[in-house]
């Protein structure tokens, strides 16, 4: 009896080896109620292909992310597909670990990368080769609150366009108490080095040399320029006159929070936020968004994207690889990006899906997601906007807030503070560029 | 066999960490002579070039002030007020044992979710601390984003972290220094604090001596993370020490071999600390 128990197990273990799945691993660092939202995508696909096996995983941070996926290449165990934040371009580019998809696109007949949003293609190609998937996209955005612009004798359907506009405005939408508390101020954006660079490509200024390192490796960081300037003493000048609140280095939560308690009108932040900003019923007053305001006469530009790929890990099976870009491509389709675009606010990254959003009407209910997405198609395509492409980064980014803290901690002046920014990065990049000499 | 037996046994425990502490250990000297690309790929020799990058880096001068100044002023606040607490719930009085269970608390806590903790305590907007400030002083506080709020702030929540351990060492000597000794000083005269500082405080110092080495390697080494929750070494690198530079370095900018220097400084450092302490305080170490 036990012997043809066991001889059935043996038979049952072969028989499954032979019809087993293609395994797939898919990392990622979206926490939260996105757990459950990309498990859900993975299993519907899941569903269409029976034969691809995924095992989703939320791997931490993009840092975490990013970190893990450095340790499992060095020891043989990296995953197949992999979401990495879009300052990790070059380090993945240079650690030669993944295949660019351009490579897949050029084989595969089907894939039509004509429908996706070239501001988003114009950020991952490097080189004019397309290194990751596009997958989550955003940008950021003025959001404020009606409500408190009627209360405070504003028009809510004027939003300021400009750097004088935000300051005037903010300075009818502030409040202190007896005691020179401040109860109620303008503005918050979170301390991250994001938005100066966003401002930089809003004023066609670029961070580093050879075109942002779109035509050559960067080598030297460049953004101590004008643009930079109009944005640090905007910055420096609201927050001295209690007109802007600060949080600490990249706490979205609490500039997020700041607005929803109606702590300040309103708030330059991703437009992955805009589902929660807008929902009035919940929030108790109505809000909108608008494009980011701009310093008077500086050169036109556009907004750059920010958020994740999708990497494609090399060193795995043929059959495995197929597997995976199959699941990459689905999850980049026109119906996945929809659905991604409803429950998380990311943009759709495609010309498709936007086109379905479109015609279903959304865009005419809400026009705070339209203004969302407006702002991006409106840009000016250059490399400014394209973005930087930096190994250096996160690094970069660190100096950059650090410099900024100094400055509103009254240590450094905007100008001090760009200078010796500018200096470090430089230091930080070069260190880095070392290595691939 | 009685003779291999022991060693038999001991294999397990030294396979472990002989692979998860040793053998990094020892590889994290070798990688502190090598500039390494993030992927691995990439391994350039540079002798001693990480340690005179990390020493000629104004950013890591302050990082190793800071951690001069961050490391003595919590551990002699953390081992003076918790000889107090302990003092005090060392006193037969009607709910010590409660007491003391409730100040361990926080020793139970991950120091992550101790970060968090103060960070909600101490958010400008929404936070208790500063509730009560306005309503009482009618002021606020940027408690962690300015100077010099953000390191108050900080040394709050690291003596607090790290208090309820000294405090049951001391509790546990406290209760072993005989009634005799403390009745005989009672009557010769001895007031509170004489008695305080001249019997107990000496009977302890064993536990003072242990306690003292414990809380210099968890204020450099554990530091990390109530400040990566709460300050993020901030503002403008005011609050980073040298176990913070090392994590950006390794693990925010994959920077493997000046990380690896700095890994190197540290056990330097902690060594030179330890023999030093070792040597010159042992002899005030009063054991019965």
């Amino acid at each position: 009896m036990k012997k043809a128990l066991v001889v059935l197990l043996l038979v049952g273990l072969v028989v499954t080896l032979g019809l087993s799945k293609t395994t797939v691993q898919f990392w990622h660092a979206m926490g939260g109620w996105r757990i459950d939202l990309l498990n859900d995508m993975a299993s519907q696909f899941m569903e269409l292909y029976p034969d691809i096996e995924v095992e989703v995983q939320y791997t931490g941070s993009y840092q975490e992310t990013l970190n893990k996926l450095i340790t499992s290449v060095q020891s043989g165990t990296a995953p197949h597909v992999i979401q990495v934040f879009e300052i990790g371009t070059q380090k993945l580019i240079d650690g030669q670990v993944a295949l660019p998809i351009q490579d897949l696109i050029d084989e595969d007949t089907e894939f039509d990368i004509g429908n996706f949003l070239p501001q988003v293609l114009n950020y991952y190609r490097v080189d004019g080769k397309l290194y990751s998937m596009p997958f989550n996209s955003s940008n950021p955005v003025l959001y404020y609150n009606k409500t408190m612009f009627a209360e405070a004798g504003l028009d809510p359907n004027k939003p300021p366009r400009t750097f004088q506009e935000l300051i005037e405005m903010s300075r009818a939408l502030s409040k202190k108490d007896s005691n020179g508390n401040i109860v109620q101020a303008g503005i918050t954006w979170n301390l991250h080095s994001w938005f100066l660079e966003e401002y930089n490509a809003l004023q066609s200024a670029l961070m580093v040399n050879n075109n942002n390192g779109r035509t050559g490796r960067a080598t030297e960081a460049i953004f101590n320029n004008e643009a930079s300037l109009r944005f640090l003493k905007l910055w420096n000048d609201m927050s001295k006159e209690g007109l802007m609140l600060n949080t600490k280095r990249e706490d979205w939560t609490a500039a997020r929070q700041m607005f929803m308690s109606q702590k300040v009108a309103m708030l330059i932040s991703s437009t992955s936020d805009v589902a929660i900003m807008v929902d009035a019923q919940t929030n108790g007053f109505e809000a909108s968004t608008a494009f980011l305001p701009r310093p008077e006469g500086a050169p036109a530009g556009g907004v750059a994207i920010g958020g994740g790929s999708l990497w494609l890990i090399d060193g795995h099976s043929k059959a495995e690889t197929n597997a995976a870009w199959t699941f990459m491509k689905w999850m980049a389709d026109t119906d996945q990006q929809v659905r991604w675009h409803f429950e998380t606010g990311y943009f759709p990254v495609r010309k498709d899906s936007l086109e379905v959003l479109m015609n279903s009407g959304m865009y005419a209910e809400e026009p705070a997601l339209l203004g969302s997405i407006f702002q991006l198609l409106l840009s000016e395509q250059n490399y400014a906007s394209n973005g930087a492409v930096i190994g250096a980064y996160p690094e970069m980014r660190n100096i950059i807030e650090t410099a900024i803290e100094r400055m509103l901690n009254g240590e450094m002046t905007p100008e001090q503070a760009l200078a010796w920014a500018e200096k470090e990065s430089t230091i930080a990049i070069q260190e880095y560029n070392e290595l691939y000499q | 066999m009685r003779k291999f037996l022991p060693y038999l046994l001991l294999i397990p425990t030294f396979l472990v960490i002989i692979l998860f502490i040793y053998w990094p250990a020892a590889d994290s000297f070798r990688m502190s002579l090598y500039k390494v690309s993030p992927f691995g790929n990439r391994m350039i020799y540079t002798g001693l070039g990480n340690f005179q990058k990390v020493f000629s880096s104004a950013e890591y001068r302050k990082a190793v002030l800071f951690t001069t100044l961050y490391v003595p002023v919590t551990v002699l606040l953390t081992i003076f007020i918790s000889f107090f607490l302990a003092l005090l719930l060392n006193q037969n009085v009607p709910g010590t044992r409660f007491y003391r269970t409730f100040i361990f608390a926080p020793y139970a806590v991950s120091p992550a979710i101790a970060g968090t903790l103060w960070t909600f305590l101490l958010n400008p907007v929404v936070g208790h601390v500063n509730y009560f400030f306005m309503a009482v002083f009618g002021t606020q506080v940027e408690w962690l984003t300015t100077k010099p709020y953000a390191l108050i702030a900080l040394f709050f929540a690291s003596v607090w972290k790290m208090m309820p351990f000294d405090i049951i060492f001391y509790i546990a000597g406290l209760q072993s220094v005989p009634d005799e000794l403390m009745e005989s000083a009672t009557l010769d005269g001895a007031g509170v604090l004489k008695k305080m500082w001249r019997i107990q405080f000496p009977m302890v110092s064993p536990i003072t001596f242990y306690l003292v080495i414990m809380n210099i390697i968890v204020a450099m080494f554990s530091s990390f993370a109530i400040i990566d929750v709460m300050t993020k070494g901030g503002p403008g690198g005011y609050t980073t020490t040298m176990m913070y530079r090392l994590y950006l370095d390794a693990f925010a900018f994959q920077k493997t071999g000046p990380a690896s220097a700095q890994s190197v400084i540290m056990f330097g450092l902690m060594a030179i600390i330890t023999v030093i302490y070792f040597v010159f305080g042992e002899r005030r170490v009063h054991y019965r």
